[in-house]
């Protein structure tokens, strides 16, 4: 089976709100040359590869606890997989 | 390919022309003229004369501000693909639309 | 100062509490056999080897479920008073905007609901219990999805026609029997089925082209509400969509004798859902008063960036091949918000929207957005339409249109480049005539064709006289319109009490 080599855009769309500036900072820094786009009322972040959002650099931004299974509220759609969703990290990628 | 189900499936069709008893559903196509977005579809009778259904579209059509009903009568004619030329005087059934046929006409 | 976050100590990991929380909560029938208590999961040649392996990466319990879910319903319901107190349906972008939340309203939230019935009926019915708990949270989804809808839009019959008998008009009016009959062709279908109709084609590969530049349009043209619930639902559709993914990926990696059988539903179902969505392309396009993006880029990004050049990538592992008849999808992306919008113009005398002739700065936007065929149809069609408003009529098709069997849309789409030939596509089965508007139609039917025969054609029905009578006002009688419900929006009721609310004197009807 041919598994293509080359790193395949993955992405999120979220709110563009007070509430998920903070997520959307920790993104920007745990995930070098992410895309950034605005559009009405959301925020479409994508990357080639895997987007990766960290706990713990959400809650330095937040300065409260956050708990990773928050990010659904945040999250309009996204594409990719979720290959890693778990107390401390999220990791959005393809499997193939 | 059979349906597949817990059962053997079978039902009959909601459209059969024995619903519509001695009429039949016709699709009437201006074709190359989508001011009239797709085919009409009319309730005929069976034995309607063909050139009723002519002088019907002539009517019809004219909702298109361009359009010239006389044009009609040189109209070239295909009944489901097929071309024919129309015997006006003779039935619908005559001249070969069954039910659900499309008669299309260029001009 | 920085505080330093407090980690709240937690007995096990999420992983750990999903697992006891779901997982180890099933157990081994012993007194009946499995097939005696999942009856359901053999018929259509589906094999499944191990139901523990179907997992579910949001590893939700339903503690998490029922905290995040009353958290999205709050911050809903604050915009929605809010919204309300402030009489914020005088900040729309126009009133015309509204005719695209008419058919949001009449075709979707009920189909919210029939799927909450078929995934209440897979918490039931399914195997396994990690396919049961994901399908119970989204068949709770799908309700809070119905009721949160209809409550948000609520607000709006108060202020405009077209919004008092959605309940009815789905299941009588023509442009309704789309939705209905596209979700009732997957409710009568096989579970295994369904998760691709639904859960895979429709939430995964399609839902995106709904939601999201549609939300965003509400955004734009000042429907708070809208947007609001759009994106409280589309995050619960992030769920769905890794429901529908875990699904394929589940059915494909356990035999790989269901590779054919899920390919098959994937090139019917990505073609229905397709379909369904074209009515998205001309509200998007021509119902907007401001737009976001065209159809034609939403389609470009959405699916043939993510989906095309993403997931079918990654689905080619399992030997996935995209589906049938997209390039035939990708070829209509420049022409299939002006069909669609054609033929709702010209039918909507019968319809509970209205709809006007493009003017200047929308006709602007379209040559822009679609410099090489927007011209085709203000040449061929608008113009004309133009002229027979300025002589005092209203362009109106006098007649009733060649439905197709399957999606059941008239048939205005044309054959592939050529934008000016409607395609016409016929299949007899035991004698009888039956008409597609496409080849993806005409295949879907061919497949099975003892269940498309029974489609429930407007046309059809109203001819066999089973819809109030012959003429038109005995069929507009039947569905429960009202004056000011359809046909043309300028000097319409709606556009009448919208020039009142801001001051400007009455149009000329």
């Amino acid at each position: 089976m041919s598994v293509s080599a080359e790193p395949r855009p993955v992405g999120v769309d979220l709110q563009e709100n007070e509430e998920n500036r903070a997520l959307v900072e920790a993104i920007e820094a745990d995930n070098e040359d992410l895309n950034i786009r605005h559009m009405p009322g959301m925020i479409r972040l994508t990357k080639n590869g895997r987007l990766v959002i960290n706990q713990a650099s959400v809650e330095a931004r937040l300065g409260r606890p956050w708990e990773t299974h928050e990010f659904q509220l945040a999250i309009i759609s996204y594409f990719g997989e979720f290959v890693e969703w778990d107390d401390d990290q999220i990791v959005i990628a393809w499997n193939h | 390919m059979a349906v597949k189900a817990m059962y053997d499936y079978d039902w009959p069709s909601r459209s059969a022309a024995e619903f519509y008893g001695d009429d039949q559903l016709v699709h009437v196509w201006f074709r190359g003229n989508v001011f009239f977005v797709s085919a009409q579809t009319f309730r005929f009778p069976k034995a309607m004369p063909f050139g009723e259904l002519v002088g019907l579209c002539k009517g019809f059509f004219a909702a298109d501000p361009d359009f010239v009903p006389d044009a009609m009568d040189s109209a070239n004619w295909k009944v489901d693909g097929q071309p024919i030329t129309p015997d006006l005087d003779r039935s619908l059934e005559e001249n070969g639309v069954g039910h659900k046929s499309l008669v299309e006409f260029t001009l | 100062m920085t505080v330093p976050a407090q980690k709240p100590v937690r007995k096990l990991s999420m992983k750990q509490r999903y697992s006891a929380l779901t997982h180890d909560l099933d157990w081994t029938p012993t007194y009946v056999t499995e097939e005696q208590v999942f009856p359901h999961t053999t018929f259509e040649g589906i094999k499944v080897h191990d139901w523990s392996k179907w997992d579910d990466p949001f590893r939700l319990t339903v503690e998490a479920y029922n905290k995040y879910q009353a958290e999205k319903d709050r911050r809903l319901y604050a915009v929605l008073d809010g919204f309300a107190q402030s009489q914020g349906q005088l900040g729309l972008t126009d009133a015309r905007y509204m005719n695209a939340m008419k058919i949001f309203l009449q075709g979707i939230p009920i189909h919210e609901y029939d799927a909450h019935r078929n995934f209440a009926y897979l918490a039931r019915y399914a195997n396994g219990p990690g396919a049961r708990f994901a399908a119970l949270c989204q068949s709770l989804d799908e309700l809070r999805h119905a009721q949160t809808e209809i409550h948000t839009l609520s607000h709006y019959n108060k202020h405009f026609d077209g919004m008092h008998d959605w309940h009815k008009w789905s299941d009588r009016v023509w442009y309704l029997s789309v939705p209905k009959s596209f979700f009732e062709d997957a409710l009568t279908a096989g579970p295994f089925e369904w998760l691709i109709a639904i859960g895979f084609s429709f939430e995964y590969l399609l839902t995106n082209l709904l939601f999201v530049p549609f939300m965003s349009g509400a955004a734009f043209n000042g429907d708070l509400p809208t947007m609001t619930f759009g994106f409280s639902a589309q995050s619960d559709e992030s769920r769905h969509m890794t429901l529908g993914l875990e699904a394929i990926k589940f059915m494909l990696e356990q035999d790989e004798d269901n590779l054919p059988i899920v390919q098959d539903w994937l090139d019917k179902w990505f073609w229905r859902g397709y379909r369904l969505i074209s009515l998205v392309a001309g509200m998007m396009d021509y119902m907007l008063p401001k737009r976001v993006m065209s159809w034609k880029e939403a389609f470009e990004l959405y699916f043939e960036e993510q989906m095309l050049g993403g997931l079918f990538k990654d689905l080619e592992y399992y030997g996935i091949k995209p589906p049938r008849h997209v390039d035939w999808a990708i070829g209509e992306k420049e022409i299939l918000s002006h069909q669609v919008y054609w033929i709702l113009y010209q039918y909507s005398h019968a319809a509970a929207f209205s709809t006007t002739i493009p003017d200047a700065e929308d006709q602007a936007w379209l040559e822009q957005a679609y410099p090489e065929t927007w011209p085709v149809y203000r040449d061929t069609v608008w113009n004309k339409a133009q002229r027979v408003m300025d002589e005092g009529g209203r362009y109106f098709n006098p007649g009733l249109p060649q439905l197709c069997t399957v999606c059941q849309i008239p048939m205005g789409f044309t054959e592939p480049g050529d934008p000016l030939t409607q395609c016409q596509r016929q299949s007899v089965y035991e004698g009888e005539r039956y008409d597609f508007c496409s080849d993806g139609c005409q295949w879907i039917f061919d497949r099975e064709p003892v269940k498309y025969r029974q489609s429930w054609l407007p046309v059809h029905q109203i001819f066999q006289g089973n819809c109030g009578g012959p003429t038109l006002p005995d069929v507009a009688a039947w569905y429960g319109l009202q004056p000011g419900d359809g046909a043309e929006y300028l000097g319409s009721p709606d556009h009448q009490n919208w020039l009142a609310w801001h001051g400007q004197a009455p149009q000329e009807g």
